[in-house]
Formats: structure tokens, C-alpha cells, sequence
């Protein structure tokens, strides 16, 4: 194929992307994902796992659990 | 109806642990192959006389089987994972899942066995032999699909940060691999556009299919594990949506002083350095979240990796951002520089982050607490401490290794011979090959672990709640 070809077919991928991803961002605008970012930003976190909660240490070695078992 | 963690984490054991198992055994073999490679650079003879081991073809076989064995598995068990927390809706069509990963773990051993073999395409990132690209892209398909269904079902309201990158990185990775297939394989594109189409390809694997997972991971973790929101959402949106619009063009300048058309480098070069503002972003986000609960952070092995990941993932952007301009790159174009980077990129950051996502991921799906903190502890300071020695010394020793190549006297002839400039290289690449072994140490402590955790019984009495593991800590 000749080279030009090559280039506009690049181009159009590139564009395609471009163009898919600003239709992404249209999208989420207009469905209020920008709105009130605070809520969104706590909305990993719900009854099971709080806010203001670590949930993740280093397992207690079976010598130290072992020992606090006596 | 909202599912709760608990739920979500039990719908998704069965795949994700089909997953897991596949990529330590594959970071396992990567690691074999890596070490293999690395004596070679040093010792040539080193298993010489079999044609199946030889550097070219065991080099292609590390790189396979760590990028498409250990990363895309662990990215499969990942980040469905996450997508389904996130959704709040418990895991439908694992079916699915299973199917991607069984065609996929099918399609990866025989590629690389294609690779040992000889069927190696000389394409870099898509050495793997023509005969598996079917399955490669069933594979992509089905995975890709199943995001979406996860995606359209969702039931909660908010989209997360991490949910855009995930769905974003299974959008355009089975585009990416479809259409550099047909431009290289069956349709060749020739001469210069053969090499933008490779690298346009190579690089957006890492920018937008290891890259966006990752940032993803951690987006969700640091604040998840801290108990604290991140430190300015507003910020990690505005990183997203750039990183999505523009990376796209950053992969050219790996043919920086190549024969390519100006504009194309200088395209490339701007977006690469335009890249700085979805790092810089990321950077302050997954940074300020954690100042202030360093404690609580080096407490958990969870945050320990992904911070980790974090710090190197600014270093290595912005490294990236200026290997791009033309006179840094005209030194450390065909160095170990460049290697060391890619080590950078996809180890530490990439893969750091992934062992994190993984000591948080398995408790949650087996109901079972890690075994042996020490272990951890072997497998954190082996791999940090050694994915560090590999990129300094690769990187050191292959600035050195430009400069001593671009040397000229006052007439214009070069200083040293070729044969120098790889002499001089050797101690660099001893201390690369230490810092493999190093790797491998904490990789199978790593493998022992996770081993020991699923054939060991459930924790008794210790999950007081759907997902926490709570009178199990340990202050450190």
C-alpha cells in the first residue's frame, strides 16, 4: 500500500481515539459524574468498610499469636 | 440491588484465583528467563549450545512471558475485581472469565514455546507467533466484554477514578493489538511505517493498558487501606481525561533520529512531555493522600508495594518525559539506559503495585489471612532494594555507555572502539545480573506464600466481617 494511505489510516485511528474519548467526557459531563466530586471521591468507602478505618496490617506472626494466646 | 463487599469478593474468587495461580507461575518463569539472559550479556557461552536458549531467543521469551504471562493474568484477576467493587453489583458471567482466562494462558504457553522454538515475528512486543493471535484476541474480546456487562449493570451512581481507567484500558487495548496485527502481520505495513506502527503499539501497551490499570490500583487502594479520601478527586479526574486524550501519540519517539518524518517525532515529543501533567497530578493525588499516616502505610505490605509503585511511577514519567527530547535521547538511544527504564516502568511501578493489589486482594477472596509475615517482609525489601540496584546500575551504566559511544576527537574520529564501549559496560551488567537474583529471591518468597495461603485452612474466627480481616493487626 502506498504511503499516504498509511498516514490518513493513522490518522483516522488517531482521531477515532480522540473523538471516542471526547464523547467519553460529553457523556460523563452531562450525567453530573463532575458535579459534586467530595461524594464522589468517599464513594469507595460505605458500612463495611468506613471511612477513617485502615483495613490492612501486617499478619501477626504464629510466634507472637501463639504467645498471645497464653 | 447494591451488593456488599463481602458478596462482590465471593462472586469473584473462582476466576481471579484461576488468574493469580497462572501469573505467579508465569513471573516464576520470567524470572528463570530473565536471570538466563542477564548471565548471557556477561558470560556469552552460558548454555550456548542449544539453539533454543540462545540471548535472542530466551530475552524474547522473558519479556513475553512477563508482560503477556505475569501482567496481563494479574491485570485480569485485578481489575475485574476492582471494576466489581466499584460497581457494587456482585460478579455475573464468571463463565466468561474463566473462558478468557483458560484461552489465554493456552495462548501464551504456546507463544512462548513458539518462541523457543524459532517462529519468533520479528516485531518487538508481538514476537509471539502468528498461529496464537486467535486466541490472543478471543481472549481481549471476551475480557473486554465482560468490563462492559460489569460496567453497564453498575449499581452505584458515581463512576470512580479507577472505574474510567479500567474501562478505558479494556477499551483500547483489543483495538490496539487488532489493529497493530493486521498493519504488521497479515497486511505488512513496510519500511518506516512498519516501525511507527510497532512503536505506536509497544508503547500504548504501557501508557494505556499497564499504565491506566495501575494508577487505577492504586487510586483505589491507598485511599481504601488509609480509610481516607484521596487528596484531590477534582485533580485525579483532570489526570485522567488527559492521560486518555493525548498519550496516544507519545510512542514515536522511540524512532527519535530515525528516518520518520519530522513532524511525527516532534508529535511524539510533545505528547510525551505533555505527559508531565497527568504524572505531576497523579503525583500530588496518590502522594498527599498518604502524608501524614506513614505509620499506618508502612504497617500494611498493601501500601508498602503501591507506594512503592507510586513514588517510582512519577520518577519513571518524568524520566520518560525527558528521555523524549532529541539531545538526551541521542545519548541513551541504544543503551542499557533504555533498558533500565523499561525496567522502571513496568517493574517498579507496574509490578510493585500489582504485589500490593495482590496482598490485598487474596485475604478478601479466600477468607484467609497471609501466612507468614516474614515472607512478606523478604519479598518487599528482596524486590525493592533489587528492582533499585537493576535500574541504577542500568542506568548509570548506560550514560556512560552513550557518551562513550558518541565520543569524538578534535578530527572527528570516534575515541573508543565498539569493542571498549561493551567492555566497559560489563561491571554494570554483573551488578544487573545480582539484582535479578535478588528479584527472584522475593519472587518465589513471594510464590511460597501464596502457595501456603490457599492450601492452608481458612482463618478461624478471625473474619468478624464480610471483608475485614480486623483482630489480625500488628502494630510494626
Amino acid at each position: 500500500m502506498d504511503f499516504n494511505i498509511y498516514i490518513l489510516l493513522a490518522a483516522g485511528i488517531a482521531t477515532t481515539f480522540f473523538v471516542a474519548t471526547a464523547i467519553a467526557l460529553h457523556w460523563a459531563h452531562k450525567n453530573g459524574q463532575f458535579s459534586n466530586l467530595d461524594r464522589g471521591a468517599q464513594s469507595i468507602f460505605d458500612d463495611d468498610e468506613p471511612l477513617g478505618q485502615v483495613t490492612d496490617r501486617f499478619p501477626v506472626s504464629r510466634k507472637k499469636r501463639a504467645a498471645k494466646g497464653k | 440491588m447494591k451488593a456488599r463487599l463481602g458478596e462482590v469478593d465471593a462472586s469473584m474468587r473462582q476466576p481471579a484465583m484461576l488468574f493469580l495461580v497462572s501469573a505467579v507461575f508465569w513471573l516464576l518463569a520470567g524470572s528463570a528467563f530473565a536471570i538466563m539472559a542477564a548471565i548471557k550479556s556477561t558470560n556469552p557461552d552460558f548454555l550456548g549450545l542449544s539453539e533454543w536458549l540462545t540471548f535472542g531467543r530466551v530475552r524474547t521469551a522473558h519479556l513475553n512471558a512477563m508482560i503477556f504471562g505475569w501482567g496481563n493474568n494479574v491485570i485480569f484477576a485485578v481489575a475485574p475485581w476492582i471494576m466489581g467493587r466499584l460497581c457494587k453489583a456482585r460478579i455475573r458471567h464468571t463463565n466468561i472469565l474463566l473462558a478468557a482466562g483458560i484461552f489465554w494462558n493456552i495462548a501464551v504457553t504456546v507463544g512462548i514455546f513458539g518462541i523457543l522454538r524459532g517462529d519468533m515475528v520479528g516485531v518487538e512486543w508481538l514476537e509471539m507467533p502468528a498461529y496464537i493471535t486467535p486466541l490472543v484476541i478471543i481472549t481481549y474480546a471476551l475480557i473486554g466484554v465482560w468490563v462492559v456487562i460489569a460496567f453497564r449493570w453498575r449499581q452505584s451512581e458515581h463512576v470512580y477514578v479507577s472505574q474510567w481507567y479500567i474501562l478505558a484500558a479494556f477499551f483500547w487495548l483489543p483495538w490496539l493489538y487488532t489493529i497493530a496485527q493486521i498493519m504488521l502481520i497479515f497486511e505488512p505495513a513496510t519500511g518506516v511505517v512498519q516501525s511507527l506502527t510497532n512503536w505506536w503499539f509497544a508503547h500504548n501497551v504501557l501508557g494505556l493498558w499497564l499504565t491506566p490499570i495501575a494508577i487505577a490500583t492504586a487510586y483505589y487502594l491507598i485511599p481504601k487501606v488509609l480509610g481516607r479520601p484521596i487528596h484531590s478527586y477534582y485533580l485525579s479526574v483532570v489526570g485522567f481525561w488527559a492521560l486518555a486524550l493525548f498519550y496516544n501519540w507519545a510512542g514515536v519517539h522511540h524512532l527519535i533520529g530515525g528516518p520518520v518524518p519530522a513532524w511525527v517525532i516532534s508529535a511524539g515529543t510533545v505528547a510525551s512531555v505533555m505527559m508531565v501533567i497527568p504524572v505531576i497530578v497523579t503525583a500530588i493525588n496518590h502522594h498527599l493522600t498518604v502524608v501524614g499516616s506513614h505509620k499506618d502505610g508502612w504497617a500494611s505490605p498493601t501500601i508498602r508495594f503501591v507506594m512503592f509503585g507510586a513514588i517510582n511511577y512519577t520518577v519513571v514519567s518524568l524520566f520518560g518525559s525527558a528521555m523524549a527530547l532529541r539531545h538526551v535521547n541521542e545519548v541513551t538511544h541504544f543503551t542499557h539506559f533504555t533498558v533500565g527504564h523499561a525496567h522502571h516502568g513496568v517493574y517498579a511501578f507496574f509490578t510493585m503495585i500489582m504485589f500490593g493489589a495482590v496482598y490485598y486482594m487474596m485475604p478478601r477472596l479466600l477468607f484467609r489471612e497471609w501466612r507468614n509475615p516474614f515472607l512478606i517482609r523478604v519479598h518487599w525489601w528482596m524486590c525493592g532494594l533489587g528492582i533499585l540496584l537493576m535500574v541504577i546500575s542500568l542506568q548509570i551504566g548506560g550514560w556512560i555507555q552513550g557518551l562513550e559511544m558518541n565520543a569524538l576527537d578534535a578530527d572527528g574520529v570516534p575515541v573508543h572502539t565498539f569493542i571498549q564501549v561493551v567492555e566497559n559496560t560489563k561491571p554494570w551488567l554483573w551488578l544487573r545480573s545480582l539484582s535479578g537474583l535478588m528479584l527472584l529471591v522475593g519472587h518465589i518468597a513471594f510464590a511460597i506464600n501464596v502457595f501456603w495461603m490457599i492450601f492452608s485452612p481458612k482463618t478461624e474466627g478471625q473474619v468478624t466481617q464480610p471483608t475485614l480481616l480486623t483482630p489480625t493487626t500488628e502494630e510494626t
